[in-house]
């Protein structure tokens, strides 16, 4: 390697480590605020956990609605970070380099509000560890025909693998933060952290071995949690729940949901701390083509559902998809989850809009919405009209509801913030490689040309 | 008032539990509640812990009494049921008998004594009400209408000792009118009693005979009995302004308004009175007395012609039914229907009148006049409130003109409120009383209990100021038997009367008790100028009203009666059977007449009547007579500290008495009411959840809905059963909705009521609710009322979504549900598609104080945050195998019987083990007409229904 290589190497080192030094004064009124609503959302979870799920919208017939589907909207953008992780990794897209340690933390946040929401909702939360196959007295286990023992499994598995892989992938950048460390004590908890990494060439032997592996076990992980989380519905009798198609549809729409808070996360992190020359606007352009893929597999999966529905000849399943969906109560829904999913996305088509970044991260932040929509089109719709006409209702989110949304997004994105303000948010070592890389392949093919 | 759950939660507690909750533990501790309990050490003879008793008694309403036991857990009334013996009752119990035991505990009962001064105790309020009545101008009473033998006794000995004394009987339902009626057809006041097991074709003419009537009770079960599809099967035909069950249950109906009705029983006998078979036994000149002055709506003469047609076929074992609320006109029109039919002597008898007084005593409408001439020295109301209940009256400023003034009084309402010395009246479940049946039977009501507060009954009370009589209730009550008795056996002592008496309470009702059935004789020539001039003065009036007006109709709130019940949270909490409204009423109007009015449900309306008025939310009840409105009695009272306050609006307060005709004007307010409705739409009847079918149909071709569902396909592994085979069997013919199953399944079940707000919000907690569907269309439905409750799948949905076990099979074939083990996921209900799971949203155990002690010990109270769904009964299933074991023997045919089941007037509900080939269940289950509710689904539900027959003319049937 080149000294200037090395000199280029360590000023790369410096810029990206340089933000876990520098907090601007944005960052402390961030805190704040995030720390307040994330504040609210304990006290909110604590009031619900006082009074009862009573305090919530749900009745009967809508025994589930805003808890589950903020449950699946956070799982579903969980998934993008393994994705992006794993998956790319093992098709070697080493444009991934720069993204995957923003979307390995997104999963990791999005997977800790995810696993809230299905404890909160129990009536009896205290005994949520029933799901868990423990050696109880009595002998009884989770009824494992139930997907829900499943879902619980799942989605521990997921957090737990996700967890190891972002932490190991930190590794060697933890140490890189720990050797420039300004401070004695910085040194010593960023010291803690990096178990002892030196760099030695036996430790990255047995790191890569040790990243491809867990990416090797993270990638069935990425297929199954969302694909158990849509047997909470497939495996219902519920019309519009009782489908097939669930598995890769699920699947689909979260992969989709995940590349749009990646962009929403990542186009203002790469401007607030100049990322520029790391994140370019191929990275983006790459990310924004995936979630076009991605929105089709989405819009194929609405349109497969429509079919299916109408080609079953079931009453019901037609009366859910083709009267409910489009004139039941809370129909907005419907029309901001097609709007937002099937139409909004069909702008990526154009290379100028991908590359237009405040466009494109409007555009990503629609399609939150719009997965969120999803969501509670499948959950509170399919609730609200099922097989007795005769005792139908509607659903009305009470105001415990919306803060503990809103208190989500806030917890999530406080968590975010101290991931933006005490890590490296860019995977360095994986991007001098891949720099090196690229340097070599420039030289080879320059020396092939010559 | 409707908040019946207040959240506390301090500030202190927030700041803890937010801390518990930053660290998000999740799995926070368990939320145990500890209490002592202390063990039942010393027993009181006769009573063993566990082991419920009952008792005869009797519920007496406007004087009426329906027999009943009562059932007792360790000295504890708990549950209503009805008295197989009982002529009035048969063994089942309506709405207000079932309700009538949480009565008892109402945390807003009045306890012990207030005089002018304060409280007091009851002794000094009788010794002060004694002394007032001796002094000044006389007492007047006002009571409610009442059949006691003691009490008639009791009255007679107060008028001697008060000279002057006037007794008014009180009661908005009440009337005289089926007296004068008879009166002026057989020159004397008769009770009707119909027997609907004798009659073929029936036409009911406002009266809602199987639910609105004293012998309903009755009525229902003789009726149900002629209900078999088949050549038997009775056909009734109704005319009536609003909905009610017997409606529901008719073959034909037609809406009418209360001024059309009696054109529609005028033109029914005109039309008997031109027919050879039924000319001869009508008086002459009926004809031309009848000739209407204007001819009938086709739609109306239609009917008129097919009901007379069927009538006169049915000669002998035809019946006309004239509701007691109808007009005098249109009961002398029954009554010489009747006559013309050949009905006295067999589908109809008369009895001499049940009521003491049966005019109502001294007039209560002169009252007002007697207070502003200052000739009432003490008013007494017992029992009775007609400041609600007569507003027209005014009564409330007048008051105060009275020498002093004292109420009788269960709970605080408008009138205890006015007077200036209330005393708690003692609940029927705590007092000694005897009052007859509709058809004259001697009941006797027996206490089950100490009274909970001080209080004493209207008997005992007026005893007290008659002075000749023993103090206690019993005693008296036994004084007036032991008379009865020796005057039937015309000995002055009876030697054996000990026994006697002993069989007759331990029954309920007495020993030759039973009115003697009369053979009065038609007298004409009073009753065809009668009815000219009745039938010309009411045409006179609807031409003078006329205009944009609607035709008001009062009608009995089926969920509230006349407002007595006010208090009573399961009656506040009930759905109206057609309209299923909770906690409130509303001014009930047609599609038509709503459409013409431009108002929907939901939209306030003022209604006026003269100098009066009131505010209404409408709701559009299909089926309804149009341009007319009806409003049901019995809410809108408005004491603040009351759970019924705000509650819908009086009826009453326009000033009109119920049977009355009046015009109100309707006006829009452009405001909106938020109406706790429990079905919002109205449902089109759908093939995969009921069916309806006419009796030629369902002959001619007999339907296949009951598909071998044992051999659709399922993905379950085969369940193992053993024994006996729990499963239901309810017939859409027999039910009209009453709702009468619903009460039963919540006094029996310990299911909480949530308050409007909750209702509103969809979470009601009953375990067994009737679904409403209409077939036909909206101006001339047909409803069909399917009682809804957990079908026992026995590939139940819920099951397998189910995490922990927590909703299971039992080898009998019930869907068990373990609360313990509930975790609260609710999957099984998302899953179960006929959504009859229950989640307790709060902690509703808690609720409400006193009421506690009426619970089912043998139910479990369920907590916070667990499913919970009817279970058939399985604590009245295990408390038969139990008492089977113990006597080394196997279930006997029909030992096990459900809360709604053993209360359903009509029977609909059969319930039974599969491997019992004798069973009613079976037997019905094998008709062509047995259908699963979505049976598609392959949940194979252990509850059936037996498709609704109606047995229609053939004409009708085939267009």
């Amino acid at each position: 390697m080149t000294a200037s290589a090395r000199e280029a190497d360590a000023a790369l080192t410096d810029q990206l480590v340089a933000t876990v030094w520098s907090g601007s004064r944005y960052f402390k009124l961030g805190f704040l605020l995030l720390g307040a609503g994330s504040l609210g959302f304990a006290a909110l979870i604590a009031y619900t956990f006082e009074v009862g799920i009573g305090l919530w919208g749900n009745n009967i017939p809508v025994a589930w609605a805003f808890a589950i589907v903020n449950f699946v909207f956070w799982i579903g953008i969980g998934h993008a970070g393994t994705f992006i992780s794993a998956i790319l990794y093992l098709l070697e897209q080493r444009w991934r380099a720069t993204v995957n340690r923003f979307s390995e933390a997104m999963t990791l946040f999005a997977v800790a509000q995810a696993l809230l929401f299905p404890v909160l909702h129990l009536g009896r939360p205290w005994f949520a560890y029933w799901l868990l196959p423990y050696p109880a007295r009595m002998h009884v286990w989770p009824q494992v025909k139930s997907p829900l023992p499943w879902d619980f499994a799942a989605i521990f598995t997921y957090g737990t693998v996700s967890l190891l892989f972002f932490y190991l992938g930190l590794l060697p950048d933890l140490a890189s933060t720990r050797d420039r460390a300004p401070e004695r004590w910085r040194r010593r908890i960023y010291g803690i952290f990096a178990l002892g990494w030196r760099g030695s060439e036996d430790a990255w032997r047995h790191y890569r071995l040790a990243y491809l592996l867990l990416a090797g076990l993270a990638t069935p992980l990425v297929i199954s949690v969302h694909s158990i989380v849509s047997a909470d519905f497939a495996v219902g009798l519920t019309p519009g729940w009782h489908s097939t198609i669930f598995p890769p549809f699920f699947v689909a729409g979260a992969i989709f949901s995940g590349f749009a808070m990646v962009l929403s996360l990542i186009i203002p992190a790469r401007k607030v701390f100049r990322l520029e020359n790391v994140i370019t606007p191929r990275h983006v352009d790459a990310c924004a083509k995936l979630l076009l893929v991605t929105g089709l597999c989405v819009a194929y999966g609405y349109a497969i559902e429509f079919f299916v529905a109408w080609y079953s000849g079931d009453e019901f399943e037609i009366e859910q998809f083709f009267v409910t969906r489009p004139t039941g109560p809370n129909s907005w829904a419907f029309y901001l989850m097609l709007c937002c999913n099937v139409v909004v996305p069909q702008l990526l088509w154009s290379r100028r809009l991908r590359t237009n970044l405040k466009l494109l991260w409007l555009l990503s932040l629609l399609i939150n919405v719009g997965m969120w929509c999803e969501r509670f089109v499948i959950v509170v719709l399919g609730l609200e009209r099922e097989y007795l006409r005769a005792d139908q209702a509607a659903y009305t989110p009470s105001w415990v509801d919306l803060g503990l949304l809103s208190g989500s997004v806030c917890f999530f994105l406080f968590l975010f913030l101290g991931f933006l303000r005490f890590l490296p948010i860019v995977a360095l070592s994986e991007v001098k490689e891949t720099r090196r890389h690229l340097a070599r392949a420039r030289a080879e093919g320059a020396a092939a040309g010559g | 008032m409707t908040e019946l759950f207040e959240l506390h939660l301090r500030r202190r507690d927030l700041g803890r539990l937010v801390a518990a909750s930053v660290a998000l533990s999740g799995l926070a501790a368990c939320a145990e509640r500890r209490e002592k309990i202390y063990p039942y050490a010393r027993r009181p003879p006769g009573v063993v812990p566990g082991v419920a008793t009952h008792y005869a008694t009797s519920v007496v309403r406007d004087g009426f009494a329906v027999g009943v036991l009562a059932e007792s857990h360790e000295g504890r009334p708990t549950k209503i049921e009805g008295n197989p013996e009982h002529p009035a009752s048969l063994g089942a119990a309506g709405v207000f008998e079932q309700a009538s035991v949480l009565d008892l505990y109402d945390p807003a009962r009045v306890g012990g004594a207030r005089g002018p001064a304060g409280l007091t105790s009851r002794e000094a309020i009788e010794r002060d009400l004694a002394a007032a009545c001796a002094k000044g101008p006389p007492p007047w009473f006002v009571l409610e209408p009442s059949s006691s033998p003691s009490l008639e006794r009791v009255l007679a000995a107060l008028r001697r000792r008060l000279p002057g004394a006037r007794v008014s009987f009180h009661a908005p339902l009440a009337n005289a009118t089926r007296y004068a009626a008879s009166e002026l057809v057989y020159g004397r006041a008769l009770e009707p009693q119909y027997h609907f097991e004798q009659a073929s074709v029936v036409l009911a003419l406002g009266a809602d005979f199987l639910d609105g009537m004293p012998m309903s009770l009755r009525h229902a079960r003789d009726f149900a009995g002629r209900r078999e599809p088949g050549p038997a099967m009775s056909r009734v035909y109704a005319a009536e302004t609003s909905l009610t069950p017997t409606g529901t249950l008719a073959d034909h109906r037609l809406g009418v308004a209360p001024s059309e009705l009696e054109r529609v029983a005028a033109a029914v006998l005109a039309e008997l009175a031109t027919m050879s078979e039924t000319r001869v036994s009508l008086p002459d000149g009926l004809q031309a007395a009848l000739a209407p002055a204007a001819p009938l709506p086709e739609a109306h003469a239609a009917f008129v012609r097919s009901v007379v047609r069927a009538l006169v076929g049915a000669r002998g074992s035809a019946l006309v039914v004239a509701g007691p609320e109808t007009p005098k006109s249109v009961q002398v029109c029954a009554l010489l229907a009747n006559a013309a039919l050949d009905a006295p002597g067999r589908a109809l008898t008369f009895v001499r009148p049940v009521l003491l007084e049966p005019d109502g005593g001294a007039p209560l409408a002169e009252l007002p006049d007697a207070l502003r001439a200052g000739a009432v020295g003490a008013l007494v109301f017992a029992g009775t409130n007609p400041i609600y209940s007569a507003p027209e009256l005014e009564l409330g400023a007048l008051l105060g003109r009275a020498a002093s003034t004292w109420c009788l009084a269960h709970v605080e309402h408008e009138t205890a409120r006015a007077c200036g010395s209330v005393l708690a009246e003692s609940h029927y479940l705590e007092s000694w009383g005897d009052a007859r049946a509709g058809d004259g039977t001697l009941s006797f009501v027996q206490p089950l209990i100490e009274p909970l507060k001080p209080s004493v009954s209207v008997l005992e009370l007026l005893a007290g100021l008659a002075s000749d009589f023993p103090a206690s209730g019993h005693d008296i009550v036994r004084e007036t038997e032991h008379e009865r008795l020796a005057l039937g056996l015309g000995k002055p002592k009876i030697a054996d009367f000990e026994a006697a008496w002993e069989r007759e309470i331990q029954r309920g009702f007495a020993d030759r008790g039973a009115a003697p059935s009369l053979s009065p004789v038609l007298v004409a020539e009073r009753a065809v100028p009668a009815l000219a001039s009745a039938l010309a003065a009411s045409h006179a009036g609807s031409r003078a009203s006329g205009g944009q007006d609607l035709e008001l109709h009062l009608a009995r709130s089926p969920t509230l009666y006349d407002g007595r019940f006010s208090e009573n949270a399961w009656l506040l909490e009930l759905p109206h059977p057609l309209t299923k409204q909770s906690w409130g009423n509303a001014a009930l109007v047609s599609p038509r007449t709503a459409g013409a009015l431009g108002r929907r449900t939901g939209d306030v309306v003022e209604l006026r009547a003269g100098p009066r008025r009131l505010e209404a939310p409408l709701v559009v009840l299909p089926g309804h007579a149009d341009g007319a409105v009806t409003l049901e009695l019995g809410f809108g009272h408005a004491i603040s500290e009351n759970l019924s306050n705000g509650v819908g609006v009086n009826a009453l307060g326009l000033g009109v008495a119920p049977g009355a005709a009046a015009h109100v004007a309707v006006r829009a307010t452009g405001t909106k009411a938020e109406l706790a409705l429990t079905e919002e739409h109205w449902t089109l009847a759908d093939d995969e959840v009921v069916h309806e079918l006419t009796l030629r149909d369902y002959t001619q071709n007999p339907p296949h809905f009951a598909q071998n569902l044992a051999a659709q396909p399922t993905l379950l592994e085969p369940f193992e059963y053993a024994g006996t085979q729990w499963a239901m069997t309810i017939d859409l013919s027999r039910c009209s909705g009453c709702n009468a199953c619903v009460v039963a399944c919540q006094a029996e079940n310990n299911t909480p009521v949530v308050g409007k707000d909750l209702v509103r919000q969809s979470r009601e907690m009953y375990w067994l609710r009737i679904d409403r569907y209409l077939a036909g269309s909206a101006d001339e439905p047909r409803i069909v009322q399917q009682p809804m409750l957990c079908q026992h799948c026995e590939k139940a949905p819920c099951e397998y979504v189910c995490p922990v076990n927590a909703t299971v099979h039992s080898p009998d074939g019930l869907n068990e549900m373990v609360y313990n083990r509930c975790i609260g996921t609710r999957f099984c209900s998302n899953n179960c598609p006929y959504k009859v799971r229950r989640f307790n949203w709060f902690d509703f155990s808690e609720a409400r104080g006193a009421t506690v002690l009426q619970r089912n010990p043998d139910v479990t109270v369920r907590e916070r945050g667990v499913m919970e769904k009817c279970t058939y009964c399985v604590q009245r299933i295990r408390r038969a195998e139990i008492a089977a074991r113990r006597e080394r023997r196997g279930l006997r045919p029909g030992e096990v019987v459900t809360a709604c089941q053993q209360t359903c007037p009509t029977g609909a509900i059969a319930f039974g083990s599969l491997d019992d080939e004798s069973s009613e269940m079976l037997r019905r289950r094998r008709e062509a007409r047995t259908f699963a509710a979505l049976a598609d689904l392959g949940t194979r539900p252990r509850t059936r229904y037996l498709a609704k027959i109606r047995n229609a003319e053939h004409e009708e049937a085939g267009s």
